[in-house]
């Protein structure tokens, strides 16, 4: 019992015509589905059933299950192209300096032209990318302006010098920077050299006012936005909905000078190697996992830095530095990937500031199961060669 | 090699009790571990709990007294230029201040230095009057930089953890105060309130997306849950568990 | 009579004399220690009863031991002593005294045979081998030796060559006893002697528990102890006192779990360190589990502590203070407070604290809180419940203090079946609420002696300024240091723990009860509640009146073992074989019960986290609660 659930709403909303102002639809166009299956209460109630109990007992604290079902494959909406804006005329520039390693915009680069466009909207102005090469994503973004800065390795002063040359050079009423490690110091160093203000981590940001935290947090900070604003993650929203010119504009950058960075090499970080406090996403093994070899291999497949429940590593099957919990390490990972882990409480308290989990378990009332992002009920060890079966897969074409 | 570790007036993230700020902590120790000596240096109004620096490897401490609300940049710039050190480190972002992270890069303006940020690693460099820097990068990465001294480097809080705090340590070490140059901070154009936490942004829910989609983040987010699937086969459960992770973005 | 007699007097002489000689020698060493007060006077008049009775009830634990003890021992000393009067004329020709002395020696002779037959042909784990493999054969040889010779001029000389070769063997055997005075097992006669008259806590032989640890005197030119001579003289004697009967090392949690810890290899690195040039290569007993590598060598100015010394570091930091070593020791050797000033040393002095016990040390200095948490967040737990703060009225009668447990979820349960039981008996109590900081218990076992003075002096003034009757906690480590540890700051309370406390309310009637039928329980001693503080009956007492089945663990009472918690153990977290928890599990699961009974946060968390199928854990004040709604609810039933 899946039947997708109708919900009119959603349904209208899918025929109407993007691309004008007042709403039209389109109703002779193939609905497409929604995805949402609809819910089977019986088949709820029966997973939600506590097992072992001699009296009838519903764990209600389980989210609703989608019963059975695998995510519907969602069809790629068909998509129109978006509106191109132009601004011929910009009465000013507002600068974006995304941090783009290797050419592509993080998302946070994607809000900071979100930002951008907000101030830019507000005064009339123009969004200009600094950026060191061009690119067709500036134009999704909402670029409106592309200037190329030279660069020739990690020369941050450099940089900072070239822009300092654009600031001088170019009527640019506002520079938003990423609060990022490379973007953050970027800033700082502009606003040295510049001798002006930086607003640093902005909070919020509207055209009227930006705000940030200082004085370790106690106090807020708030005033009109001034020239150069570095802009904490998550805190705009990306642009969307119109598409920009992202034109190169050309200008005369100063010689640039030798700095005091004599060498730079960049060191990827090695997930299998880099320490839990620190790692990205985190694969990890509890009770359900029996054969670490497979374990391992997966760890390895999916790029994760292995982790493991205080049983695992009381039993010496993984070293004591991979325990993830209150007693082990406390993770600020971004995905926390459990295998076979039922999430004693100081365990989940190790996860607790990982945004995503994933969870496989056989257990339904597991803690973890509960916590998950996406939960699988179970068992981990025929998921793992599954898993590892379909990445080789993958790889082979 | 003569080491100056600049240190602000912290506070503890929760209790607000004065505190040495932690990653300052951590360049004292990066200076104790490349060798030489080092100096802790201090201009505010009161040393207050600073004075447990001196317990966590740091020899000797400086304090330029100031006024309250006195700037401490020209104090510590007069203090950096008279002591010709080497190598000037100090935490990411201060305390005490604006918290912006600014006054390194005035300080290495100011003096003409060269600054690097985010260090977690200093080691001699291979010439003399050189410097490896290991600077962290998001997400565990790393750029191994070779510098020439003199420079100011900034101290990330993946550096190693601070050495421990020896009580007879700080008990014994030296204080030096002196009074520090008056200089009025530059008046504020901000208007100040208690700080109040703002909703992060839910990234599913961006810009242009339809009320009831942002709604449907929203509160699928809070309820904290996404999908469940119970015993599917485990080719389905990959495929689930791949999606997801993309879809997450953690897997390429 | 042939003129052995006299001979085997003038060898005993000439032994005893060597005797003298040596152990002057080995107490000479003793001087390099600090300055101590000691009164010697009482301590000599309360010898005997020290000895008599407090070291007998210990020793009295292993029947065989003491059985063997007092006849090796009493034969030995009576028989020497007779044959040394012996020299006195007119007694040295009295057969009736020589029968005495032959007497005495065939006693010490049979002590003998069961010291060996205790050793052979196996040796137990816990007996060190070395020079005290030999023992027996030594006491064998002169009390057999001297009872020949003894015999002999009883019966008036028949023996003739006989007695000659006894009391060859006597002086060969007495030779051998004397040279193990200065590092051998006869040690602990006079060194034992010595430490009981000597004794660091004189108070343990007048009935009290005397467990405080003493304060610290910050301005100290040096904190804690680096080397032997930082130690006070009596400490020294006191480590000198062991007989390496292993009783601690049986005892030891931190030894049963694989960690690199064992109290008697321990106090026998700290007895070797007092020589010059010394090293720890006589030892031969078990050594630490998963020893670490250290240099073995020492000297009364030579650290002690470090990789180049005698103790590895992660020796100190296994143990959990739960004085498990000092209760089952003979010879009363305080084993903790020496751990303790050994961890001063390496904290105050060299901050040396393990990495994982350097952060809740941070917090506790600048947030007045070992896990950095706000002080306001304490009564979190409490949501829902009425909790009166004591700042609103200034006084009360009973003031609860929380302690860190009411930071944890699991453990907030327990307070709050505690508050809840406080409101049904209509108890006047408050909270000091974020008033309340760290009782400092563990940066004081972590060696942090300064944050612990300065904890200790900020809670004694909050305290001084309500007006309450008594102390009430359900943390014994709180209670162990506000009853106990704060005296020297000023702090004097009337502290009862929530285990007495609820006894004495269901005893008065103001907590109706039901009988908790058909459930059973093994209680688990809290260290810092039994063994500290001597509180063993009441909780008992109090899940009696529960009328629930109670099954006694193999270890429990004063004699208990501990889960783990203490000490910083948990932040400190040295690596070994298995944990502590599991183990103290293990034992209540074979008890059968179904429900361990605990009263201590850290117990509660140690023993919950113990995974796999076992006893449920609950807090007796949790227990008392469900007896109290079971009460609640069969009188509503009987009503309708």
């Amino acid at each position: 019992m899946s039947r997708s659930r109708k919900d009119p709403r959603t349904e209208r909303a899918t025929h109407r015509v993007e691309g004008s102002i007042r709403p039209r639809f389109d109703l002779a166009a193939a609905p497409a589905a929604t995805g949402r299956p609809r819910r089977d209460r019986r088949a709820e109630e029966r997973l939600a059933l506590v097992p072992g109990t001699v009296r009838r007992r519903l764990d209600r604290t389980q989210r609703v299950a989608a019963v059975g079902a695998l995510p519907a494959p969602t069809t790629p909406a068909v998509e129109t192209p978006p509106r191109l804006r132009t601004i011929p005329e910009p009465a000013c520039l507002v600068a974006v300096v995304p941090d783009a390693p290797g050419g592509r915009l993080t998302p946070h680069d994607r809000q900071l032209f979100g930002a951008a466009r907000l101030l830019a909207d507000a005064n009339g102005g123009a969004v200009l990318a600094l950026v060191e090469s061009w690119s067709d994503e500036l134009a999704i973004a909402g670029a409106d302006r592309v200037l190329p800065i030279p660069a020739s390795g990690y020369d941050p002063e450099a940089k900072a010098l070239a822009l300092l040359s654009v600031l001088d050079g170019l009527a640019v009423r506002h520079v938003l920077f990423p609060e990022s490690a490379d973007g953050g110091d970027l800033a700082r160093r502009l606003a040295a050299l510049s001798g002006e203000a930086l607003f640093a981590g902005a909070e919020s940001l509207s055209a009227k006012a930006v705000t940030r935290a200082a004085q370790g947090r106690r106090i807020e900070q708030r005033r009109a936005p001034p020239r150069l604003i570095s802009l904490a993650t998550d805190a705009v929203a990306p642009h969307a909905g119109t598409l920009h010119e992202a034109l190169p504009v050309e200008f005369a950058f100063p010689e640039p000078t030798a700095g005091a960075i004599l060498s730079a090499e960049y060191i990827p970080a090695d997930p299998a190697k880099v320490s839990l406090a620190e790692a990205d996403f985190v694969t990890s093994a509890g009770n359900g996992v029996t054969d670490f070899e497979v374990f391992r291999a997966l760890v390895a497949a999916l790029g994760a830095t292995p982790g493991a429940s205080r049983m695992v590593c009381d039993a010496g099957l993984m070293p004591r530095a991979a325990q993830v919990g209150a007693s082990g390490t406390v993770l600020e990972a971004r995905c926390y990937f459990a295998l076979g882990i039922a999430g004693a409480p100081q365990h989940l308290q190790g996860v607790a500031r990982c945004e995503h989990v994933v969870a496989v378990n056989t257990d339904l009332h597991a803690a973890m199961i509960e916590r998950a992002g996406l939960a699988i009920v179970a068992d981990a060890q025929e998921v793992m060669p599954a898993l590892l079966r379909l990445i080789a897969e993958e790889k082979r074409g | 090699m003569r080491i100056a570790v600049l240190l602000s007036a912290g506070r503890h993230r929760v209790s607000a009790h004065p505190a040495p700020v932690p990653v300052e902590l951590q360049a004292i120790r990066l200076a104790a571990e490349l060798g030489g000596e080092a100096f802790g240096l201090h201009a505010g109004p009161a040393i207050g709990p600073l004075h447990d620096t001196l317990g966590h490897g740091l020899p000797r401490l400086t304090h330029l007294r100031l006024a309250e609300n006195d700037d401490p940049a020209p104090s510590l710039a007069d203090a950096l230029r008279e002591g010709a050190f080497d190598l000037v480190l100090a935490g990411r972002s201060g305390q005490g201040g604006e918290d912006a992270g600014l006054l390194p890069y005035a300080l290495a303006r100011t003096l003409g230095l060269p600054i690097v940020a985010d260090a977690v690693a200093l080691a001699e460099g291979p010439q003399p009057g050189t410097l490896r820097v290991e600077q962290a990068l998001p997400r565990g990465a790393r750029r191994r930089l070779v510098i020439r001294l003199p420079a100011l480097v900034t101290v990330h809080p993946a550096a190693p953890a601070p050495l421990p705090f020896a009580f007879a340590a700080a008990r014994r070490g030296d204080v030096e105060t002196r009074p520090g140059i008056a200089a009025a901070c530059a008046p504020s154009e901000m208007e100040e309130r208690p700080y109040r936490p703002r909703p992060k942004l839910i990234a599913k829910a961006a810009g242009g997306a339809s009320a009831a989609e942002r709604l449907k983040a929203a509160t699928e987010s809070a309820s904290g849950g996404g999908k469940l699937l119970v015993e599917p086969t485990p080719d389905n459960a990959a495929r689930a568990i791949l999606a997801h992770l993309r879809e997450i973005g953690v897997l390429a | 009579m042939t003129n052995a007699a006299p001979g085997l007097s003038l060898v005993i002489l000439a032994l005893a004399l060597m005797a003298a000689a040596m152990m002057v020698r080995r107490a000479r060493l003793w001087r390099i220690g600090r300055p101590a007060s000691v009164d010697w006077l009482a301590g000599l008049m309360a010898l005997p009863k020290r000895y008599l009775v407090d070291v007998h009830h210990v020793v009295g634990r292993d029947p065989y031991a003491a059985r063997m003890h007092a006849l090796a021992a009493g034969g030995l000393l009576g028989g020497s002593v007779l044959a040394l009067l012996a020299l006195v004329p007119p007694l040295g020709g009295l057969r009736l005294v020589w029968a005495i002395v032959a007497l005495a020696f065939a006693v010490a002779f049979i002590g003998g045979t069961m010291v060996g037959r205790r050793r052979l042909p196996v040796r137990p784990a816990r007996l060190s081998g070395g020079r005290f493999q030999r023992l027996p054969f030594l006491l064998a040889a002169y009390s057999g030796g001297a009872l020949l010779v003894a015999l002999d001029a009883t019966l008036g000389g028949i023996l003739g060559p006989l007695a000659w070769a006894g009391l060859a063997l006597a002086a060969a055997g007495g030779l051998g006893l004397v040279l193990q005075i200065d590092r051998g097992p006869m040690r602990h006669a006079f060194a034992g002697a010595a430490h009981l008259v000597a004794h660091p806590r004189p108070s343990r032989f007048e009935g009290q528990r005397a467990t405080a640890l003493l304060p610290l005197d910050l301005d100290s030119p040096r904190l804690g102890v680096a080397t032997p001579a930082d130690f006070a003289f009596n400490r020294l004697i006191g480590f000198d006192a062991c007989i390496q009967c292993g009783r601690c090392e049986v005892a030891c949690p931190a030894f049963a779990a694989g960690q690199p810890l064992n109290p008697k290899r321990l106090i026998q690195d700290l007895a070797a360190s007092l020589q010059p040039g010394a090293t720890n290569a006589a030892y031969a007993g078990s050594p630490y589990p998963h020893a670490r590598e250290v240099a073995g060598v020492g000297g009364p100015e030579r650290p002690i502590v470090g990789a180049g010394a005698m103790i590895h570091p992660d020796t100190l930091w296994s143990c959990t203070t739960c004085r498990a070593c000092v209760e089952e020791c003979p010879m009363m050797i305080e084993h903790v407070d020496a751990i303790v000033e050994l961890r001063r040393f390496q904290t105050l002095e060299l901050g040396a604290t393990p990495p994982k016990a350097a952060a809740p040390l941070v917090e506790m200095r600048y947030a007045d809180e070992p896990g950095g948490r706000p002080l306001k967040a304490r009564t979190d737990f409490a949501a829902g419940l009425t909790l009166p703060l004591i700042s609103a009225t200034g006084k009360a009668e009973v003031l609860l203090w929380l302690g860190e447990g009411a930071y944890e979820l699991r453990y907030g349960r327990t307070l709050r079946a505690l508050v809840t039981l406080l409101q049904k008996a209509g108890v006047d109590f408050a909270v000091l609420g974020e008033e309340e900081r760290d009782c400092g218990d563990l940066a004081r076992r972590l060696g942090d002696e300064a944050t612990f003075q300065r904890l200790t002096r900020e809670n004694v003034a909050t305290l001084a300024r309500y007006a309450f009757g008594r102390i009430l906690t359900a943390d014994p480590h709180a209670l162990h240091v506000l009853r106990n540890e704060y005296r020297p700051f000023g702090g004097d309370y009337e502290v009862v723990h929530h285990t007495a406390f609820l006894d004495e309310l269901v005893a008065a009637g103001r907590l109706p009860v039901a009988t908790l039928r058909d459930v059973s329980a093994t209680y688990h001693d809290p260290c810092y509640l039994g063994r500290y503080n001597g509180e063993t009956d009441a909780p008992r007492r109090l899940l009696d009146r529960l009328g629930l089945q109670r099954l006694e663990m193999e270890r429990s009472g004063k004699r208990s073992m501990c889960c783990g918690g203490g000490g910083g153990a948990p932040v400190s977290d040295i690596e070994g074989d298995h944990r502590i928890p599991d183990l103290r599990m293990n034992q209540a699961a074979a008890t059968g019960a179904a429900i361990v009974a605990v009263a201590c946060p850290q117990c509660s968390a140690m023993l919950e986290g113990v995974t796999g199928e076992r006893p449920a854990v609950h807090d007796i004040a949790e227990l008392v609660l469900m007896a109290v709604e079971t009460a609640a609810s069969r009188q509503a039933e009987a009503v309708a």
